[in-house]
């Protein structure tokens, strides 16, 4: 038995001729951060599902806590916090009586059950809401409330598909803090995110999926580095004129890149960190009659590390970029969702 | 003891429900209507209190009152019950609390029951006061009353049963049709049957045997095809590895089982044996043969842990239309029983050829369904609309040939099964051709689901051990 908080092994999961999951392997230590990362359709909410025990594997296993989720939905249930990537909520029901009704149905009575809720209440900020109707919550609120409930019975494992989506700044900064608090109180954490930034600072791992695969799976410094195939420095550059100068004048310069427009000038890559050479670059610049008014060095973020692992996985393996065949022994199995019948 | 203390041994599903439900604008406009004209009737039946029939007319508008408000409106309030929780993504979050999808949905009915108990109790006072106009069938009329909260009780299953299914047609169209008709059918009945002077009140007074025991079946019926459509409704919520077919099936074993009994001991006449058997077997064989359950590896090692009896028990019961036709032959097996024992009392070939027609229509949609591999999410509405749909069109066929006074259109659609009994009915041929027709058809239709049914049970067999193997 694993010691790890969450475990996949060789998961696969078919709809039909949708390999959704295709033999995903990972573990995620015990209170972690992990985020988990890849583009629509490549597999993050599958995933999750499965592990929250809400879908079943075609192959393959999950454990949460060195408990199979396929064998023991039960007990997963008890030790997990599931917070879906968009769900709605119900009419004529305040706040306090969603969350009274979920308290109940996981099995809290009498005072316990109001202490339950007065805490997650009082942690996701909720107290002056209490009387809301549920249905009239904006987003932030929702989400908050959509939190709370997850962690109505305390769970072990908190697992979020895209919590962030849809969320004002302020919502979304609020929880961040809930995300690092709870992190702080030793829950593993398995979250999902379009915005990688964030999740770059929160998360103590981040996994990358593409194509129902795992792509990748370390910190996010080591992610930067490994993924930095290119080698070389970003830079910012900002003009005083037509922006598109700057992306015909890198186009005819050697060992410099053009990587995208920006609203007043775009993003370079020079191959090299000789900060020499970035001196004669921009000089080079000013010479072609360039109206450069910014030029300053720029952090390989995230988002940069993802798409370099996508067009390395390109270059390298294509059949990791398209889905292979799909096997002859998988045509019988599940074809729909369970929940469509 | 806190307020909100006080509904903790109560079902956590009602209690939100009920919370909600009470709320509604459906439940309260049907509450505050309902007082408002009782009151008016009964103030206006005070003024012709003189009038013989004032006692009996308030009962009759009472009653269809009552009957709108039980029969038709609570009913519909399930159609959006399970469908909501899906749509709204709700129904994952509430699976994974201790709330089973069994507890979720009985809870869902419960709670539009308990409101429409609440109707009930509120127009006892109007049926008190409606006792000083005297003529009253007290027994009857009682009895009547908790028959229709009961009949209320099962439409209500029926609608929040579906209400889980993806098709529109199936949760939200046919119930929108069929409840008003079934209502107005029971309307009608009570105006021209009248509470007063005899018709439905005296009939449940249970005066006589024939009315005991059709209300007991009435009952009893009521209490399957409510069961039945809150097991199917369970799983279609259910994640797949969780295995309701088995317990369905076997308590229609046992239903059957008890309906062979009762027809071996001749309670019913023989003509109406092929009609009381397709209503036994019409749920389970709907659900069963339509069924798009995959085999589970939980379910299949429950089975296979006991053995060779488990792996035998299995090949009637796991989930999934292969296994819920094997089933179904051994249904049939059983309810042939009092036809074979009944043999001599029978006239004429008329209840061999309307059982196996009414048997040949329960496989109709199957084996469209299986031959023609509509093998979609929406099978059950597939199998429900094409039954409706071979009744409709075998209809339309006699009427024509009716007209024509020519019987060869309607042989030339023999294959479809409520054909035959049109056939049989208008004395078409010797009575033994359609005999023979009806032997066969219903032999050609169990050979083809037969071939399909073992076919897909195996593959799913041999996959199931592959992935545990591979596990």
């Amino acid at each position: 038995m694993s010691n790890a908080a969450i475990t996949v092994h060789n998961l696969y999961r078919f709809f039909g001729p949708l390999q959704a999951v295709n033999g995903v392997s990972f573990e995620i230590p015990h209170g972690s951060v992990c985020g988990f990362v890849g583009a629509n359709g490549a597999g993050k909410t599958t995933t999750m599902r499965i592990l929250a025990s809400l879908d079943y594997p075609t192959m393959g296993h999950a454990e949460i806590c060195g408990i199979n989720v396929t064998h023991h939905p039960a007990e997963v249930r008890r030790l997990i916090g599931w917070m879906p990537d968009h769900f709605g909520n119900y009419d004529n029901m305040t706040v306090l009586e969603y969350l009274d009704f979920y308290a109940r149905a996981l099995g809290y009575k009498g005072a316990e059950r109001r202490q339950r809720i007065d805490e997650v209440m009082d942690f996701t900020d909720l107290v002056p809401l209490a009387d809301r109707f549920s249905n009239k919550l904006s987003k932030g609120m929702t989400q908050r409330l959509c939190l709370g409930r997850s962690l109505l019975h305390d769970p072990q494992v908190l697992i979020m598909d895209e919590p962030a989506a849809g969320l004002d700044p302020k919502a979304r900064v609020e929880l961040k803090h809930l995300i690092r608090v709870l992190a702080k109180e030793g829950k593993t954490i398995f979250i999902s995110s379009h915005i990688l930034s964030e999740l770059g600072e929160m998360c103590d791992s981040l996994l990358f999926i593409n194509n129902g695969r795992i792509v990748h799976h370390g910190d996010s410094e080591s992610l930067k580095k490994s993924t930095d195939i290119l080698g070389g420095v970003l830079y910012d550059v900002q003009l005083d004129g037509d922006p598109q100068a700057l992306s015909d004048w890198a186009v005819l310069q050697p060992n410099i890149e053009f990587l995208e427009s920006r609203r007043n000038g775009g993003r370079i890559r020079i191959d090299t960190e000789d900060p020499n050479k970035a001196a004669d670059v921009l000089a080079r610049m000013v010479k072609d009659n360039l109206r450069v008014v910014d030029f300053h060095r720029e952090q390989r973020n995230l988002e940069d590390a993802f798409i370099d692992i996508l067009a390395n996985l390109e270059k390298k393996q294509p059949s990791l970029a398209t889905p292979p065949p799909l096997p002859p022994q998988a045509s019988l199995l599940p074809q729909e969702p369970p929940y469509d019948p | 003891m806190h307020l909100f203390d006080f509904p903790d041994r109560l079902s956590p599903m009602l209690v939100k429900e009920l919370r909600q439900g009470m709320r509604t604008k459906a439940f309260v406009g049907v509450f505050l209507a309902l007082q408002i004209i009782l009151g008016v009737i009964l103030l206006s039946a005070g003024a012709a209190a003189s009038s013989d029939s004032a006692g009996s007319t308030i009962s009759n508008i009472i009653f269809i009152f009552f009957s709108i408000a039980v029969l038709i409106i609570q009913p519909m309030r399930g159609i959006t019950a399970l469908s909501s929780e899906v749509k709204g993504n709700t129904i994952d979050m509430m699976v994974l609390t201790r709330l089973s999808a069994w507890r979720i949905v009985t809870g869902k009915w419960a709670s539009i029951v308990s409101q429409s108990a609440l109707l009930l109790v509120t127009i006892i006072p109007y049926l008190i006061l409606r006792y000083f106009f005297g003529g009253m069938n007290l027994v009857g009329e009682i009895v009547f009353l908790a028959v229709l909260f009961l009949s209320s009780a099962a439409l209500t299953a029926v609608t929040v049963g579906l209400s889980a299914s993806s098709s529109v047609i199936l949760r939200s169209v046919l119930p929108m049709i069929a409840l008003p008709i079934g209502a107005y059918s029971l309307l009608m009945m009570l105006m021209f049957g009248g509470m007063g002077g005899g018709g439905l009140s005296s009939f449940f007074s249970l005066a006589t045997d024939e009315s005991r025991i059709f209300t007991s079946i009435y009952l009893a019926v009521c209490a399957y095809y409510g069961f039945f459509m809150l097991s199917t409704g369970t799983s279609l919520i259910a994640p797949y590895a969780e295995n309701h077919s088995t317990l369905r099936r076997l308590i229609s074993l046992a239903v059957t089982v008890t309906a062979a009994v009762l027809g071996s001991m001749s309670f019913t006449d023989a003509d109406t044996l092929p009609f009381f058997f397709t209503v036994v077997l019409l749920p389970v064989f709907a659900i069963s043969l339509s069924e798009f359950a995959p085999l589970a590896a939980p379910t299949f090692r429950k089975f296979a842990k006991r053995g060779p009896l488990g792996h035998l028990a299995g090949f009637f019961l796991f989930p999934g239309w292969a296994s819920g036709f094997i089933f179904c032959l051994a249904l049939i097996g059983i309810s042939a029983v009092p036809f074979l024992l009944n043999q001599p009392t029978y006239g004429g070939n008329d209840t061999f050829i309307y059982g196996l027609a009414c048997l040949a229509g329960l496989l109709f949609p199957a084996v469209i369904i299986n031959v023609f591999r509509i093998n979609g999410p929406q099978r059950v509405s597939n199998y429900v609309l094409i039954l409706i749909g071979s009744v409709v069109l075998s209809s339309v066929l006699a009427g024509i040939t009716d007209s024509l006074s020519n019987e060869d259109l309607l042989w030339l659609f023999c294959w479809i099964p409520p054909v035959l009994m049109f056939l049989e009915n208008m004395g078409s041929g010797s009575g033994d051709e359609v005999l023979i027709a009806s032997f066969v058809i219903c032999a050609l239709y169990i050979g083809t689901l037969l071939l399909r049914a073992v076919h897909d049970y195996r593959k799913s067999i041999m996959e199931i051990r592959s992935h545990s193997d591979s596990e």
